[in-house]
């Protein structure tokens, strides 16, 4: 029986550039117009900041990488969400993010993958996939990437860098 | 079988891949390994006393001392073998100091 062919992670007019400055406001900013195209819930924005609060999203790309900037992974639980996708979206302005897995530092992140994921059990882990990218990529396509503010290039390369992923 | 509690925020992402690290690497290493994924505000002193290790992404306040082995299992995240391998190392240290099987 042939699997059940999964959804895209990545549609290209949900890609997005905010020139916000924190991250309630480029996570309201973000939230806003999910919200219109139906993607997640109302509650989805408290929620997303709340467990930021609690637990952050930050990643520190400079053990990967010190030219790498650092991203952050927002994200909350299934029942706010309507779809599973991943929400790419360059940052003009440095964000202050707390660290992930040292929620007691803080860094400045310029690229965000915002995860809606209504389907933890799915058959190919969300998170994974953005640090295989975050840690396979040439340093120099990254760079790049992380500087475009092309949604339609950022869409094309992220579509193309994943699809490659061997999981 | 050695029962593993991995941990975040929201128990969809982090926890999750934290939980298929562990369950593959261990596995390779020659142990039996059930690891679950949950939020960490779900644990309780009663939940985590029915597994043996505990394996959150960061250090974490339960609001109660955990009775069980506590590994911050964090660097598993970036998928780089050497940030990964002394977490692995550090689990099946606690596996064999404690006798687990």
């Amino acid at each position: 029986m042939q699997a059940e062919k999964e959804e895209p992670l990545f549609v290209e007019d949900t890609v997005y550039i905010s020139s916000k400055t924190t991250a309630e406001e480029v996570i309201k900013e973000i939230s806003d117009k999910l919200l219109e195209k139906g993607l997640v819930k109302p509650e989805f924005y408290e929620n997303v900041i709340g467990r930021e609060k609690d637990y952050p999203t930050g990643i520190d790309l400079g053990v990967v990488n010190k030219d790498l900037p650092n991203i952050a992974i927002p994200h909350t639980e299934g029942e706010f969400v309507n779809v599973r996708r991943v929400i790419p979206v360059h940052l003009e302005n440095p964000v202050t993010f707390k660290n992930m897995i040292d929620p007691s530092s803080s860094m400045e992140v310029r690229f965000l993958f915002i995860i809606l994921n209504n389907d933890p059990e799915g058959q190919s882990n969300i998170l994974a996939q953005i640090m295989n990218f975050c840690t396979t990529i040439s340093a120099n396509d990254l760079g790049t990437f992380f500087k475009s503010t092309d949604t339609k290039a950022i869409y094309q390369f992220l579509n193309r860098s994943f699809a490659d992923q061997d999981m | 079988m050695i029962k593993i509690l991995a941990a975040c925020g929201a128990g969809v992402n982090s926890s999750h891949q934290i939980k298929d690290a562990l369950e593959r690497e261990m596995g390779d290493r020659g142990y039996d390994v059930q690891c679950d994924a949950v939020m960490v505000k779900d644990i309780t002193e009663d939940k985590i006393s029915n597994y043996d290790i505990f394996t959150p992404i960061a250090k974490t306040d339960l609001g109660f001392t955990p009775s069980i082995p506590v590994i911050d299992a964090g660097p598993i995240l970036y998928r780089i073998p050497a940030m990964a391998k002394p977490v692995y190392d550090k689990v099946e240290e606690t596996i064999k100091d404690k006798g687990l099987k």
